[in-house]
């Protein structure tokens, strides 16, 4: 497998798993939405912030950010 | 046992989960200060990250090469999924199916495991040293941070396992199980920050 391939196939499953992770993360807020509890309160900001972090990997795998698209890998 | 002994029973239940829920809600907020004050530390590495590449005049430094954004992609994925599964694990307890709650647990230990081997892998193969450059210092200090608090996540996981299966917590009384759900949530989070810094930016 070459080296631009190999890049591809990991693209390919960042991309479908920040699909996935993010909509169980965005799902999970909206479902405890109205739960009260410090808890519940922190667990819905880091889960909000993870689906932040499933868009840029996908932002970043599909080439609209990061240094290897300004590099032009 | 007499109508008046079950009763007297019932209201000492309730007290004993009155103060459990009222030593446990210092508990919490005590470990909310912990995280907190974690990410009072990373905050302060982080800014001397930005502060260095802000004044650096070529950036990455000569004879630096910048990590492979397309594994670390992959990597965070697998630490993002970890935190799904923990959340999947703290869901099943609360509803009693503590069979599920241990397949989730373990798949989350598994996946954190996993993390910290593309980790240890991208450290072999990145071309930059600790020593070297303004970069590889601030890689190799946050990324190894995070990662020591990855490690200790996994024997944070791998204790609340253990102590659920000696029976340890009940359906009412899971503090230990929250705390470790919010770390685990924390421990995600920080990676989104340093995913962004040195792979993204």
């Amino acid at each position: 497998m070459t080296e631009q391939s190999l890049a591809f196939v990991f693209r390919g499953i960042a991309i479908v798993g920040a699909i996935l992770v993010g909509l169980i993360a965005i799902y999970q807020v909206r479902n405890d939405w109205t739960t009260p509890g410090l808890d519940i309160q922190v667990s819905k900001l880091l889960l909000a912030l993870m689906a932040v972090g499933c868009v840029i990997v996908i932002l970043s795998s599909t080439g609209v950010i990061g240094w290897q698209t300004r590099a032009g890998y | 046992m007499t109508a008046a002994t079950i009763a007297h029973e019932g209201h000492h239940d309730d007290h004993a989960l009155a103060l459990y829920r009222e030593v446990a809600d210092i508990r919490l907020l005590g470990f909310v200060l912990f995280l907190i004050s974690d990410c009072v530390l990373f905050s302060s590495f982080i800014f001397a990250y930005i502060y260095m590449r802000d004044a650096a005049p070529v950036w990455p430094p000569t004879g630096v090469g910048l990590p492979d954004a397309n594994l670390a992609a992959v990597n965070s994925i697998i630490l993002f999924g970890s935190g799904a599964t923990m959340h999947f694990a703290m869901e099943n307890w609360k509803h009693g199916t503590e069979i599920k709650f241990r397949r989730w647990m373990v798949a989350t230990i598994v996946l954190g495991a996993l993390f910290l081997t593309g980790q240890g892998w991208e450290y072999t193969h990145i071309n930059a040293t600790w020593w070297g450059s303004t970069f590889g210092a601030a890689f190799f200090t946050l990324t190894g941070m995070h990662g020591f608090h990855v490690f200790c996540g996994i024997i944070f996981l791998i204790v609340l396992l253990n102590q659920t299966l000696s029976g340890v917590y009940n359906k009412k009384q899971y503090f230990g199980l929250v705390a470790g759900t919010l770390y685990w949530h924390f421990v995600d989070v920080i990676w989104v920050f340093l995913f962004f810094l040195f792979y993204v930016w």
